[in-house]
Parts: structure tokens; sequence; C-alpha cells
């Protein structure tokens, strides 16, 4: 099994992915580039099974504009199997929420990190996780990776992922209007 | 009025009216899309990108996106 760690330029992944998986990493070249990216193991409790964990590079869209967005959509598109974790700067939620989409439009199971949720809140924004659950049918984890706040939670939810239709999550969210 | 993102003044506020066809979905993912809150911040010299802060971070266009831009201020 395979978990890709996918976002905006610095919203934490690494931050993420260094708290998922602690020692035994690697940092390799993608094939025929020079952008780099990092990937390691990590173990649910209970299982024996290791998991793979992948800081994919930061990308804005799965519409790439230079190298490193490339190599992103890329990796994307070849682990066809993964879950993606989508890690989202919650004080910029509606941009993070456009690539999530992207994501699951794609076909992919998800779970979504609402990272640097103590900034968010700092800043007096609100966000309603249930809502965001309710219309997104994907689990919702509100995260500060820099202290490990929901971690573990995210770590829970990785089992429980699965792909949704956009066209439902579309209807969902006509029906608020 | 009407203006094309690259002729904003430097501060000058406005909402996003317009973006030519083709290039709206290009430009979601770094959060600009109709009805957004824009500011001006800067425009580089020399045909520069243009600095726009949209949801209180920086963005920055090549000229020629800007251009692709229509602005309500």
């Amino acid at each position: 099994m395979k978990v890709l760690l996918m976002g905006h330029p610095n919203v934490g992944k690494s931050v993420v992915f260094n708290r998922l998986t602690g020692a035994n990493v690697f940092i390799s070249n993608y094939p025929g580039t020079t952008v780099e990216y990092t990937r390691g193991y990590m173990k649910i409790e209970s299982e024996s099974e290791k998991i793979e964990v992948i800081d994919v590079p930061g990308t804005f869209s799965l519409e790439p504009k230079d190298k490193a967005e490339e190599v992103a959509v890329e990796m994307l598109k070849k682990e066809k199997e993964a879950v993606v974790i989508s890690i989202v700067d919650s004080s910029k939620i509606e941009r993070g929420l456009y690539l999530t989409l992207e994501i699951i439009e794609k076909g992919y199971p998800l779970i979504l990190a609402l990272n640097m949720w103590d900034i968010a809140k700092d800043k007096k924004i609100d966000i309603d996780i249930e809502e965001l659950r309710n219309l997104l049918y994907i689990p919702v984890v509100p995260t500060i990776a820099i202290s490990g706040e929901g971690i573990k939670e995210l770590v829970r939810e990785i089992k429980k992922a699965k792909p949704v239709k956009i066209n439902k999550i579309i209807e969902r969210v006509e029906r608020t209007k | 009025m009407e203006k094309k993102f690259s002729e904003m003044k430097y501060g000058e506020k406005g909402v996003v009216k317009r973006i030519e066809k083709g290039f709206q979905e290009k430009i979601a993912g770094m959060g600009i899309r109709v009805g957004k809150k824009v500011e001006m911040l800067t425009r580089e010299p020399l045909r520069g990108p243009v600095v726009v802060i949209v949801d209180e971070s920086r963005t920055s266009l090549g000229l020629g996106m800007a251009k692709k831009i229509t602005v309500e201020v």
C-alpha cells in the first residue's frame, strides 16, 4: 500500500511526512529530472504491513506549470492504487480545496488534512469540519503538523479512505444553495 | 470600471470579472476565479510579472497572463 502526500508548496507536507515516517527515509531524483522527492515507510498499529509514504513535490493544480509540478502529476498518475493525503493550509483553504477536488475527480481515495489549524484559528477563520465531511464524504482531519496534533487521527483514517464521485459532491453542494 | 489586470495601479483593488477562455483552469489553482477580490501590489519593471494579493497571500502572474484577466475596479 502506498500513501501520497500532496498539496501546495509550503503547506507542511514534509513536516507531516516526518511525523508519519521517522527514520529510514530515502531521497532521490525523479528519474530523468533533477526534481527531488522523499520516500519513507510507516506502520499502522496492530498491522504488520509496511506502508510506503511518498512526499510528492508541491503543486498548485494538476495542470503542471513547471518541472516539479510535472513530476507531481506524473507520480500521481503512476500510483493508481495509492491513497492520497491532501494537505491544505487551513488559512488558505479555498485554493487547497481546488487541488483536492481535482485529485478526487481522478478517482483517488483521499483524506483531507487541514494543516496549520492553529494559524487559521489565530486569523479567526472558522471552518465547519462536519459540513465539509457531509459535502465531500471523505475523512477530514484538522492537524498542526509542527506540534504533531491530529497526526494519529490522520493515520487512523488512512484505511477508511474511499474514492468518491465528483458529481455526487456537486449535487450535494447544489442542494445547500 | 473594467480594466485589464495588467493595467491596474499600485494598491488598486478590484473583483475579477472575466477570465479568457481556456485559461480559467490554469489559473484556478492559484486561487484566482471570477468573483474573487484581488489587490494589485506591485508591477515589476521591464514587462515583468504583476504581483497580486488573493486570499491574503501573494501571487505573481506573468504580464501575458495578467492581460487575460479583466477586473472590475
